[in-house]
């Protein structure tokens, strides 16, 4: 009788020890595909306080780092957690439409940059254009302005505001640009592809923003002697964080 | 009227990988503009430029044993693709250094250009250009040792007064090895061997072999406001050990220049009122 109270025993052991070898992996299924995942995590993520912010991710088998020739496996959630950084720029009309020009009056347009940027990045803002303003045979070109005392030019502003003196260039005045801009007489050149010339910054700062804007003012002043025709060219500009 | 209106995620990665190997990084693009938009991508390096986090795109040599591309099924880079209006597209970056790659530090922006229209209107037009930067350090080890130097430390205005003086801490870090180090650390104000503040400062980057000023938390420009007690002050700024950046120290004196002011002022006044109507 107790051999087989033994034996029933050493039975039940053994059916429950298979029993609880069953593996916690998951698998997702559909008609074309089976995937089986390694493991399957608890919980995980980014919660925060007042004072604190704590990322984990609990379940995960065998986390960590693992090293081989040429390899480094980062095994665990809290590996792959993306960073909740956000960048964006907007420029809100790109078509900078002066309509027919009168000479020797400065004829302007604007429009409105806005950038946000990620926690612990500034951001600085490049300009340039890929040629002096043209007509589309490229016969004629409106020459960059070197404004009023012919002391600005892609790097310096200066002030423009004399009738007398002919160009195109531009202004920005709001978030990040008094560095470059002393008021919104200063103007200055596009920075010039064509020449070789490197895009220019016109507008940064160097903390964190959220919906910073300025606007940019374009400015057209022909002389009468100027042919006529449809000048155009492209004019960039490229938003970068502070590393 | 069309607009550019673009969020890329995230704006920085920074990644120590070995000669040889690969990585892949998942950037999120979104159109945030009501309208569909042309886009392109490109990987640029680039280099530091000033002391406050500035970059320069212009000569630099690429480096041929680290290459870009894109694990997109359906792009490869520098082909534009359609994002349609208020959506998002899922770029995957693949980095692969090569077995030559020099351990060392390489800096790259990942770049999502507005696709320029041919230009047959009769006007300038505008597009817009946003980039996610890429510092990389290749290396054969976690543990990158770095070392560096405090190129500048200094506090104004010179003349410190109990009430009306704002002292503001300004410094550079030097960074002197090849892998990119953050000016984890603090600046300490002491009197009489009493901490009196620590100010936590902003792990920003500084890149290898290169130099940038330092930033608080917390604290707008470094600045701290008074009043002060009158006295000789120990301001110290310091870095994480495992930086091996000496810290530096500044004695200085705060003056009760405007309660000696304040009283002369008022000695004169009596001392005048006393003149001009002496008792009769």
């Amino acid at each position: 009788m107790k051999i087989k109270i033994i034996i029933f025993i050493l039975f039940v052991a053994i059916i429950y020890d298979l029993s609880s070898t069953t593996s916690l992996a998951q698998s997702f299924t559909s008609p074309s595909y089976h995937i089986d995942w390694g493991n399957f995590n608890m919980t995980g993520g980014k919660k925060s306080s007042t004072n604190y912010i704590l990322t984990d991710s609990v379940g995960q088998n065998a986390p960590g780092q693992y090293n081989s020739a040429g390899y480094t496996v980062k095994a665990g959630f809290q590996y792959a957690y993306i960073q909740d950084y956000k960048f964006s720029f907007s420029i809100d009309n790109l078509d900078i439409n002066f309509g027919t020009l009168s000479p020797s009056v400065g004829n302007t347009q604007t429009n409105n940059i806005s950038i946000t940027t990620p926690t612990g990045h500034g951001y600085e803002i490049f300009t340039s254009q890929n040629s002096p303003l043209a007509t589309l045979n490229i016969n004629t070109t409106i020459p960059d302005t070197t404004c009023d005392n012919n002391d600005c030019d892609q790097t310096t502003s200066g002030v423009w505001v004399d009738n007398n003196t002919y160009g195109f260039g531009f202004n920005a005045t709001g978030n990040g640009t008094s560095n470059y801009f002393v008021d919104s007489t200063y103007f200055r050149q596009f920075a010039n592809q064509q020449t070789g010339e490197s895009p220019q910054i016109f507008m940064s700062e160097n903390n964190p923003v959220k919906n910073h804007s300025a606007k940019i003012t374009y400015k057209i002043n022909i002389s009468p002697l100027q042919p006529e025709g449809s000048y155009q060219n492209n004019i960039n500009f490229t938003a970068v964080p502070k590393y | 009227m069309s607009d550019f209106n673009i969020t890329i995620s995230p704006a920085q990665i920074e990644y120590l990988v070995k000669p040889n190997a690969t990585i892949i990084q998942a950037y999120e693009i979104n159109n945030n503009s009501s309208q569909d938009i042309y886009l392109n991508s490109e990987v640029l390096p680039f280099l530091p430029q000033g002391n406050s986090g500035s970059v320069v795109y212009q000569n630099i040599p690429v480096n041929p044993n680290i290459n870009f591309s894109l694990n997109n099924s359906d792009l490869i880079l520098g082909q534009p693709f359609l994002l349609k209006a208020n959506s998002k597209q899922q770029l995957v970056l693949k980095i692969k250094t090569s077995n030559n790659t020099s351990l060392t530090d390489s800096y790259y922006t990942f770049f999502v250009s507005q696709v320029q229209k041919q230009n047959n209107a009769n006007f300038p037009q505008a597009s817009g250009k946003i980039g996610s930067h890429i510092l990389l350090s290749v290396t054969n080890t976690e543990n990158i040792s770095t070392k560096g130097s405090i190129n500048l430390f200094k506090i104004t205005p010179k003349i410190k007064d109990v009430f009306f003086s704002r002292l503001q801490f300004s410094g550079e870090v030097k960074n002197d090895s090849n892998y990119f180090l953050k000016t984890s650390g603090q600046i300490t104000l002491t009197k009489n061997d009493q901490v009196l503040k620590e100010i936590k400062l902003q792990p920003l980057n500084v890149l290898a072999n290169y130099y940038r000023q330092i930033d608080c938390q917390n604290l707008d420009n470094c600045t701290l406001k008074g009043p002060f007690w009158p006295g000789k002050y120990t301001v110290t700024l310091s870095f994480d050990q495992n930086l091996k950046i000496p810290s530096q120290s500044i004695s200085f004196f705060v003056l009760p220049l405007s309660p000696i002011i304040f009283i002369l002022l008022l000695v004169g006044i009596i001392f005048g009122f006393k003149k001009l109507f002496p008792k009769a």
